[in-house]
């Protein structure tokens, strides 16, 4: 019966480490983004202060491309709504998996608290 | 108390991990500072280059070739600079243009500083305010270890407040105060446990003295307040051997007094004595002084009664005034732990009231042995103390031998229900407060009128003794005294008016009561 419940609670564990691991990763991708984000926005503030005169360059590579200011400001915007658009999409991802944890979480606890008590009465037994 | 310690020892490495979080964070601003200021050093040098390059068309320079070569060369086009403006966007424009570039990060950058610099400022701060809760922990840490429960009763207190020095103490109630303060503002989150004002305020104080001593030297280490420490309750023990006689005289009689309650109150001293949270709590408790949560050990209030002057530290920390505990019934006969204050004040300060509800307590204030209670309780009769048989039969009445009134009668039975019901009560604080023996010096009646009449602020009832069963009717109804209890009295008043006999046992006047009833 212990045995049982150890293997069972080892699966549980397993589990459990794997969703952290997910979890994990949607938070570092959501902060990459976050970060992006601020950029992109500098970005724009800037090219909002150019004027035509200025050329605008796009480094593809190791290549400068030139740009149309207008095309330039166009591409910053329409990056930073698909910006965001990722960042709410993986807040949504990061709550379920969180919610997912924390059931888990649960699960893992009342287990061991089983296990414990089978242990403890195969001590008494023993 | 074992279990105690290792509260302390987890709250101690609680508080300790707590205090390394907050020196992380701290170093994380450091760096983050640092990293920020060389940029904008960067941007201040750029500046200087940006303002400067336009001087001239063309500059001579020599042009590094891979990481080995050099070449020399021109720099034409002064004044176009082209400027990353994010996210591999770049912009061609000129020198001026891309000062405003510039400015504009310097300013980005020097928010963040400013920023960082706050939070880290921030941090310090509860590092420090952490380091001594730290030092305060550990200290109550190992004396809660090592003081065992004998230590808590009230010779252990009474040694204890009685090693502090004034000035001492003052300092450590400003200390406290101040700690409590700042862990409001860092909100630990710590629990502040309501707990009874009993022996804790003399370990605080002790603690505290040892804190003070631990910052006069200027570490923190627990060994070193360890020795100090055993130090210090190798000087308690003797002073506890010097102060026995006296403490016997109040612990005798409160044991007397409350058996069981004094012993719950102990225990409760106990479990409050060993969480390190219990001293803020307790200073918290402290500053709110009139804050009376229970029965505390009169005992205690005595002690602090006589160091209430010296010794502020304790004193404030117990309810003002020590309750008036009726363990006798009777009008004349109650034995109150103000009394055996009153005592001890009688004995050491001033002698005002010489007698206190006809008590003849000068002499008897040794009570070394259980006999000695008897001898206290004693009815006066006629000016000549006569013993009572038992102290829980209230008197049939006062001064006078025999009494075939059935009021009056009824009335101390009355009043014996009430005592023998309610170990405690607390409605006389503030009133002995102020004046100890004016209550004493009041007509035993008056004085219990007048003490019923008062609001009990605490109406628990610690019996003692099973209360008289409660079939038993009440013959009279007997003044609004204690809530509780008249509630009780007058579920059970039943208007038998059988005329009770003039017996001086009151059972047999309950029997008779009942077997009239019957």
């Amino acid at each position: 019966m212990a045995e049982a419940l150890q293997k069972k609670l080892k699966a549980e564990v397993d589990k459990f480490t794997l969703m952290q691991k997910d979890v994990s990763k949607s938070m570092s991708a959501r902060q990459k983004l976050e970060t992006q984000l601020a950029e992109n926005n500098i970005v724009k503030e800037e090219l909002d202060l150019l004027d035509t005169t200025n050329t605008v360059y796009k480094l593809i590579g190791p290549v400068l491309v030139k740009q149309d200011l207008e095309e330039a400001k166009a591409t910053v915007t329409k990056r930073l709504e698909y910006i965001n658009g990722e960042i709410q999409r993986y807040e949504s991802l990061l709550k379920d998996l969180e919610k997912k944890s924390d059931q888990h979480r649960e699960l893992l606890s009342s287990l061991q608290q089983e296990y414990q008590k089978a242990q403890g009465l195969a001590v008494g037994k023993v | 108390m074992a279990a105690k310690g290792q509260m302390n020892v987890e709250h101690l490495g609680g508080v300790a991990r707590l205090r390394e979080e907050h020196q992380k964070v701290v170093k994380d601003c450091e760096s983050r500072i640092l990293h920020w200021k060389k940029v904008s050093g960067d941007y201040e040098a750029l500046t200087e280059r940006l303002q400067t390059l336009p001087d001239q068309l063309s500059y001579d320079i020599t042009v590094p070739f891979g990481p080995l070569a050099f070449m020399p060369g021109k720099l034409v086009h002064t004044n176009e600079v082209t400027a990353l403006l994010g996210d591999n966007w770049f912009a061609k424009c000129s020198t001026k243009q891309a000062q405003k570039i510039v400015d504009h990060r310097m300013k980005y950058v020097k928010s963040e500083i400013s920023d960082l610099s706050k939070t880290m400022k921030n941090f310090e701060a509860r590092v420090g305010l952490v380091r001594d809760l730290e030092s305060i922990s550990s200290v109550r840490c190992i004396t809660t270890r090592f003081l065992t429960y004998e230590m808590w009763t009230l010779k252990a207190a009474n040694a204890l407040t009685l090693l502090i020095p004034q000035s001492k103490g003052d300092y450590v109630d400003i200390r406290e105060d101040t700690e409590n303060t700042s862990d409001i503002a860092v909100t630990k989150g710590k629990q502040r446990i309501a707990h009874k004002p009993n022996s804790k305020p003399k370990l605080d104080a002790v603690l505290d003295l040892k804190e003070e001593d631990e910052e006069k030297e200027g570490s923190r280490k627990c060994t070193t307040t360890e020795e100090e420490l055993w130090a210090r309750l190798d000087e308690l023990e003797k002073l506890e051997e010097l102060q026995d006689d006296h403490d016997r005289l109040s612990y005798n009689a409160n044991m007397n007094g409350e058996d069981t309650s004094s012993l719950s109150s102990e225990e409760e001293k106990e479990g409050d004595a060993a969480p390190a949270v219990n001293e803020l709590a307790h200073s918290e408790a402290r500053a709110s002084s009139g804050r009376k949560a229970e029965e505390a050990a009169a005992e205690e209030d005595d002690d602090e009664e006589e160091e209430g002057s010296c010794l502020p530290t304790i004193f404030f920390s117990h309810t003002i005034e020590p309750k008036k505990v009726r363990i006798n019934t009777g009008k004349n006969t109650m034995l109150k732990f103000s009394e055996r204050k009153e005592q001890k004040e009688h004995s050491k300060r001033k002698k005002k009231n010489g007698h206190s509800n006809g008590h003849s307590h000068h002499e008897l204030h040794k009570i070394t042995t259980p006999v000695d209670i008897y001898r206290l309780f004693v009815d006066v009769k006629n000016g000549e103390p006569v013993p009572r048989k038992s102290i829980l039969k209230s008197r049939s009445r006062e001064n006078s031998v025999c009494s075939d009134t059935s009021e009056s009668s009824a009335a101390d039975f009355e009043e014996g229900r009430r005592a023998v019901g309610r170990s405690f009560s607390h409605d006389e604080t503030t009133q002995s407060d102020t004046s100890d023996g004016v209550t004493e010096e009041e007509s035993p009646t008056a004085a219990l009128l007048h003490r019923a009449s008062r609001f009990e602020a605490f109406s628990g009832t610690v019996v003692e003794k099973e209360p008289m069963p409660s079939a038993v009717p009440y013959l009279t109804i007997s003044p609004p005294a204690l809530p509780t209890i008249l509630e009780r009295k007058q579920e059970e008043v039943a208007p038998d008016v059988a005329p009770p006999q003039q017996a001086p046992k009151r059972l047999s006047k309950f029997k008779a009561a009942r077997l009239q009833q019957n």
